[in-house]
């Protein structure tokens, strides 16, 4: 079989024909770019609940988004949501999406949401959303992520335009990105400033209360069944930083860094911990005997006493689904509502 | 095969020296860290404990529980290898090698996911059910086929094995991201953050089967020369492997539920061990518990100055460190075959 | 002691021969049907069921066309992905196990996978921000190919012998592994569940552009490997024996095992770290067709593309709205298969 060089080199020639066609194949142009909707005129006469925005201009509206940019015709009136913080805009804006990703706990959907929410289809989970499920609610408007949704955005603005924000958290730039999409600018631009409001309205406040102590370092701890961790950003990490509390030296120099979480599996690491207030949230639900067990072994440790926070009781155990899973708008609400609550500050 | 001590003074003075190192090791382990302590500080600790130093309060209650786990654990794996190796008559076993741990991990997390099951003494027996199942089916698939046992066949069937029980934990995790990331360090292997009480409920177990290598070591002698003649010995050879794999489940089994995967100190240590003191396993036991001990006490010194602050799981480190070893000796003993 | 056995056996070896032939070629008809019956089932089955008419109506362009995006867009790539990763897959563990003599050998326990994982999860971790994902499958091409090329270097002492090339394998995929694993760890939380998810196997998202690019790997590699049959054959007898038989041995091993990771590798570049496949279903094919190595390779590909087929369609239906990642029930099947493979073993 090989005992002529010739056929040695034919296989040769012939493997490297075959990579040759396979790199062709990947840089194949990309012809299934975004098309643009055509199920306006089909689920036209479906939309009888969904009252509002009437008076469909054919306008043409092109979106700019992490991924490229969208055109978009009228107004959308289904719209699918694929992110939790998504989810939570569409409530605020006032708008009940047709389908949903299911929440990370609280199944089917987080219960601050669930009334808002009734009779909207799940299309399966947020890391893996049933992309059959969501073609046949046939939507006008798909709103996900790229951290989750990267690969099949292609399959998606076949379905229906997208839009995609880079990352699940930002709940301001999702709202300005949905209101841009569904023609409710003015609406979202009123959420922000109704936000942007409190956030004045509570830095006033606590400025005031606290003095010359004003800012405090703040930091989001989690609990795990084996684990804990620190949240130097992500989704509260903004909004705190935002309302004015800063970070502690050593976690503003790992948020420099780029580091989103800081995982730590020794007692020894405790003072790196360390700030003025604690927030504190216990993860896992299904399995809290452990995460409990956990958190008590962490707080009754010679090391924690010797934290900031904890000497001038200054540790709260919040609400994992407003400060963690959330992500949205009304969660971010909600987390300053906790906040005025626990320094006492009239709303 | 020469061996370092062939005399038994030497093989004494070796065991004195090896225990000088575990104790230098388990030292280094309370010493070493993020918060560097000296050694006198933790002489102090110890001995003339003062709660209010902090230095204290950290060898005290976060180091000592991890020093002691590790060097359990260690031991133990040691132990188990060693047993393994005699019992398949392979040198390249070992308890991750050969699927143990991995079905142990896999009865673990189906047990958690599933069945709710939280506590770590229940861990634990399910840990050996996992390990038991792992290692009965290794056996068989290994000694099924024609030309029966070998050790190739052991090998291969271990690592099928092993990727099975991956595979089916993988399955278990990927449905629930919650429970994912809850055993993720766990699954990597790690010693860290684990108190003292993780490790009592199990500790009589762990040293039950210690003191059973250790009083098995004169028949294991005479096993491994070779079937025929431990029959004609008159040696009843089904109890004595039966005993061995009891040993080796409950060693395998215990160090899973606590400290997660760790792989490679079963291979390892009882090669040194080996090349130190020779085929008798009277003696080749207390080698690997205490050499055995001393390697996951130091690489776990290591794992936590890798990427500070976090820490590199053990698991990890054993594989780095175990990974050119293990294909020194493929290579060199597959010269010979 | 012979005359018996001599008079015991009246039937000539040409027709054994034929029956044999004519039993391989049953076997690949059967399968073939059988895949066409999985092939037109699955793209019926999901979300939206349709009726196996609906089904081909739409595949032959007649019909109304409704559901054209659902089988054409969203079905039809995911199959004849599943398909063909599962057909290179096990072919891959079909070469494997015939290099290394043993049943056991596939692209999972040898590291050829979890070099292609390590690639891979790599690549989601650190560089999933900054490089878009279309290139993650040449990413874990480049991993088999690395990790087998050092395993290669690493067995080689004077030319490989299968004891060696298993144990070097299963030793660095020990190592990968826990890279890999360390990797993970570490992650930030989108990374860690989507490498791990990648680690499983799916073919979720599955584009017709992946489909071609991965058919020109296996519509080249599998005919390939065919030349080689004769050559394979021969080698079961022992390396001395077939080098005397005018083998080239090392040759023939380096060119086999190149094509075993190069469609191992492509497979699972794209279809994630799916593994069993490469061990079932050589496996299976021996069972059916004995050991000649040219039925061996269709039969062993056939077998592979039903089982990755049949478990994405389980994994997307099974439990609905929820698309699980096909990876975890080929291990579903795996394990039982492995469960009975042990109990048919003990009376050998």
């Amino acid at each position: 079989m090989f005992k002529s060089n010739k056929v040695t080199a034919m296989m040769a020639f012939i493997l490297m024909l075959a990579v040759l066609i396979a790199g062709c194949g990947q840089n194949a142009p990309q012809e299934e770019a975004t098309q643009p909707p055509q199920q306006q005129e089909e689920t036209s006469g479906g939309n009888a609940g969904n009252g509002g925005n009437a008076g469909a201009e054919e306008e043409v509206r092109t979106i700019e988004h992490a991924m490229g940019s969208t055109p978009i015709k009228g107004t959308p009136q289904r719209v699918v949501t694929l992110y939790q913080g998504a989810t939570d805009v569409a409530v605020a804006l006032g708008i009940k999406p047709v389908g949903a990703v299911e929440s990370w706990a609280e199944q089917p959907f987080f219960e601050y949401l669930r009334a808002d929410l009734e009779g909207v289809t799940v299309v399966g989970e947020e890391t893996q959303p049933n992309l059959e499920e969501i073609a046949k609610l046939k939507p006008d408007l798909i709103v996900a992520s790229q951290t989750r949704n990267e690969e099949i955005y292609e399959q998606l603005s076949q379905i229906a335009p997208t839009i995609v924000h880079e990352t699940v958290y930002k709940f301001k730039e999702t709202a300005e990105m949905m209101g841009q999409a569904l023609n409710m600018d003015a609406e979202a631009d009123r959420l922000i400033a109704e936000w942007d409001a409190r956030v004045a309205d509570f830095k006033q406040k606590i400025e005031a209360k606290l003095g010359d102590q004003w800012p405090i370092e703040a930091a989001v701890l989690n609990f795990r069944a084996d684990h804990a961790r620190i949240y130097v950003t992500g989704y509260a990490g903004d909004i705190l930083n935002e309302l004015g509390f800063v970070r502690s030296e050593y976690q503003q120099e790992e948020a420099d860094k780029g580091t989103v979480i800081l995982r730590l599996t020794d007692k020894e690491s405790i003072p790196s911990m360390n700030a003025d207030v604690f927030f504190v949230f216990l993860s896992d639900p299904s399995n809290e005997p452990a995460v409990l067990k956990t958190y008590e072994e962490w707080k009754s440790h010679p090391l924690w006493q010797n934290l900031d926070a904890v000497k001038s009781n200054q540790v709260y155990v919040i609400d994992e689904i407003i400060w963690n899973l959330g992500g949205g708008y009304k969660s971010a609400h909600l987390l300053l509502d906790q906040l005025y609550d626990h320094f006492e500050l009239e709303k | 095969m020469t061996h370092l001590f062939p005399r038994t003074v030497y093989k004494w003075a070796g065991l004195g020296l090896s225990l000088l190192i575990f104790m230098a090791a388990f030292a280094a382990s309370l010493a070493f860290g993020q918060t560097p302590i000296g050694l006198g500080t933790v002489w102090e600790a110890l001995f003339r404990h003062d709660a209010s130093v902090q230095e204290h309060v950290i060898v005290i209650t976060s180091r000592l529980s991890r020093a002691a786990i590790a060097a359990v654990i260690g031991a133990s794996l040691a132990i188990a290898g060693a047993l393994l190796q005699a019992l398949t008559k392979n040198p390249l076993a070992s308890p991750s090698i050969f699927g143990i741990n991995s079905g142990a991990i896999f009865f673990i997390v189906a047990a958690a996911a599933y069945f709710s099951v939280h506590s770590l003494i229940h861990y634990m027996w399910i840990g050996f059910a996992g390990a038991a199942a792992a290692a009965l089916m290794v056996y068989v698939l290994g000694s099924a086929g024609r030309g029966g046992m070998s050790p190739l066949k052991f090998v291969l069937a271990g690592a099928a094995i092993s990727a099975l029980f991956v595979s089916l934990t993988q399955g278990v995790l990927v449905t629930n991201q919650q429970g994912l990331e809850s055993v993720l360090f766990w699954l990597a292997g790690s010693v860290a953050g684990r108190t003292v009480d993780m490790l009592l409920p199990i500790l009589p177990f762990m040293a039950g089967g210690w003191i059973a290598a250790l009083l098995l070591g004169h028949s294991i002698n005479i096993l491994t020369s070779g079937e025929e003649v431990a029959k004609g010995l008159g040696q009843k050879t089904l109890w004595v492997k039966t005993a061995m794999i009891a040993v080796i489940v409950v060693l395998a089994g215990g160090s899973v539920a606590v400290g997660g995967s760790i792989g490679f100190i079963g291979l390892v240590i009882p090669h040194i061990a080996r090349g130190l003191v020779g085929i008798d396993y009277r003696w080749i036991i207390p080698y690997c518990a205490l050499l055995g001990g001393s390697l996951l006490l130091l690489a776990d010194v290591a794992a936590r100055f890798v990427i500070m602050p976090q820490e590199m799981p053990i698991g990890v480190m054993t594989a780095v460190i175990g990974t050119p070893f293990f294909v020194y000796l493929a290579r060199r003993r597959s010269r010979r075959s | 002691m012979s005359n018996e056995i001599r008079q015991a056996s009246p039937v000539p070896s040409e027709t054994v021969s034929l029956l044999l032939r004519k039993k391989a070629w049953t076997v690949i008809a059967v399968l073939t049907v059988l895949s066409v019956i999985l092939f037109v089932g699955g793209l019926s089955a999901g979300s939206t069921m349709l009726s196996p008419v609906e089904t081909l109506k739409h595949l032959f362009g007649t019909g109304s066309g409704e559901h054209n995006f659902t089988i054409h867009t969203l079905r039809l790539p995911r199959m004849l992905l599943a398909m063909l990763a599962g057909a290179a897959l096990g072919v891959a563990g079909l070469i494997l196990q015939g290099i290394v003599r043993n049943p056991l050998g596939s692209p999972d326990v040898i590291g050829v996978t979890n070099g292609a994982s390590f690639a891979a999860v790599f690549f989601i971790t650190y560089m999933a921000g900054s490089v878009s994902l279309k290139w993650l499958p040449l990413a874990a091409i480049a991993g088999a190919a690395a990790v087998s090329a050092l395993i290669y270097a690493l067995a080689w002492r004077k030319g490989i012998t299968p004891v060696r090339l298993v144990l070097v394998g299963i030793g660095l995929a020990a190592c990968m592994g826990a890279l890999t694993t360390m990797m993970i760890v570490l992650s930030d939380e989108y990374s860690t569940i989507r490498a791990y998810r990648w680690m499983t196997g799916t073919v979720y998202g599955a584009k017709m552009s992946d489909v071609l690019s991965l058919l020109p790997w296996v519509a080249l590699l599998i005919p390939l490997s065919l030349l080689g049959a004769k050559s394979a054959n021969t080698l079961q007898l022992g390396d001395e024996t077939a080098s005397g038989l005018g083998v080239r041995v090392q040759l023939h091993r380096l060119g086999m095992l190149a094509i075993s990771v190069a469609l191992a590798g492509a497979a699972v570049a794209y279809a994630g770290g799916i593994g069993f496949v490469g061990l079932i279903a050589p496996h299976m094919a021996r069972k059916l067709v004995g050991r000649s190595f040219g039925y061996l390779v269709p039969v062993s590909a056939l077998i592979g593309s039903i089982i990755v087929a049949l478990a994405d369609v389980v994994a997307r239906t099974a439990f609905l709205p929820l698309d699980i990642p096909a990876g975890v029930f080929v291990s579903g099947i795996g394990a039982p298969f492995f469960i009975y493979l042990l109990y048919r073993s003990r009376h050998q």
